[in-house]
């Protein structure tokens, strides 16, 4: 994309103002981000630091094919994983892939049938147990929730950061979402008749 | 007629977006005549929402000084 370039460029000549356009429009998703894969207030400063740090020691290695924000949430996503000390791997076969099989009659309509899901949570307790049940997603489906469902990029984006297939990226975040819609569903959340 | 299962799942993978025109049509024709479908799909909706309202608390906790402390550390030369 020209308009990566451009800004890369820029950057490769140290202009500030372009450094500063940057960092202000991106610490905020960065740090969302980091919190939402689960680390502290103290870690998520630290590693948007870093992210800030990987990035500028190498624009070299930028082509400018995406968007500079997804190139630092790639950054992002290798030091979360780095700091996970081993990259968890999903699991081919997950418990999940059942529960989801048995909401269904083998005619493939729904045994356990949806319902309009309400709960009597306040906001508050609702945010606390959306991160209590975020934390619960293996390593992977919380990266990709995260990354698509707050950080909203499109399953393409999602590619480039994380290297995985399309494929893989849409099981992932299916998992991702079931699951948190059982744990929700056992905190007040209810979401089947 | 494509079954709840097989839409369902295309919803919840966001494979529908990607989806050759005949599949989304499917999708939609399925979705607009099954509300028990319709309501899978809103549960979705509303997770997103609630996600996204719960990390933005997360983010309200940033520190004010953090970009200007990102833009300090950052090698000039």
């Amino acid at each position: 994309m020209s308009d990566a370039r451009s800004i890369i460029d820029a950057l490769r000549n140290r202009d500030e103002t372009v450094l500063r356009r940057i960092v202000e429009a991106n610490t905020r998703k960065l740090y969302r981000a980091a919190r939402g894969m689960g680390h502290s207030s103290e870690e998520a400063d630290d590693l948007v630091q870093d992210v800030f740090l990987t990035f500028m020691t190498s624009l070299d290695r930028f082509e400018g094919r995406s968007a500079v924000s997804t190139w630092l949430y790639g950054i992002l996503l290798r030091k979360v994983q780095e700091r996970r000390r081993q990259v968890t791997r999903e699991r081919t076969h997950d418990p999940i892939d059942e529960a989801w099989e048995a909401s269904f009659k083998a005619d493939g309509t729904w045994l356990r049938q949806p319902v309009d899901a309400e709960s009597a949570l306040t906001g508050r307790q609702m945010g606390a147990a959306i991160r209590d049940c975020m934390a619960g997603l293996p390593g992977p489906a919380r990266d990709v929730f995260v990354l698509r469902q707050i950080e909203e990029l499109s399953a393409e984006e999602v590619r480039n950061v994380l290297d995985l297939t399309i494929t893989h990226i849409g099981v992932l975040l299916h998992r991702a979402r079931l699951r948190m819609r059982a744990c929700l569903d056992g905190k007040g959340w209810r979401t089947t008749a | 007629m494509m079954k709840c299962r097989e839409v369902s799942g295309l919803v919840s993978t966001g494979d529908v977006e990607t989806a050759p025109l005949r599949t989304r049509l499917g999708v939609w024709m399925h979705i607009a005549m099954c509300r028990h479908c319709r309501r899978f799909q809103r549960q979705l909706q509303r997770l997103r929402r609630r996600a996204k309202n719960a990390a933005d608390e997360a983010a309200a906790e940033m520190p004010a000084d953090l970009p200007e402390r990102v833009l300090q550390q950052l090698p000039r030369e």
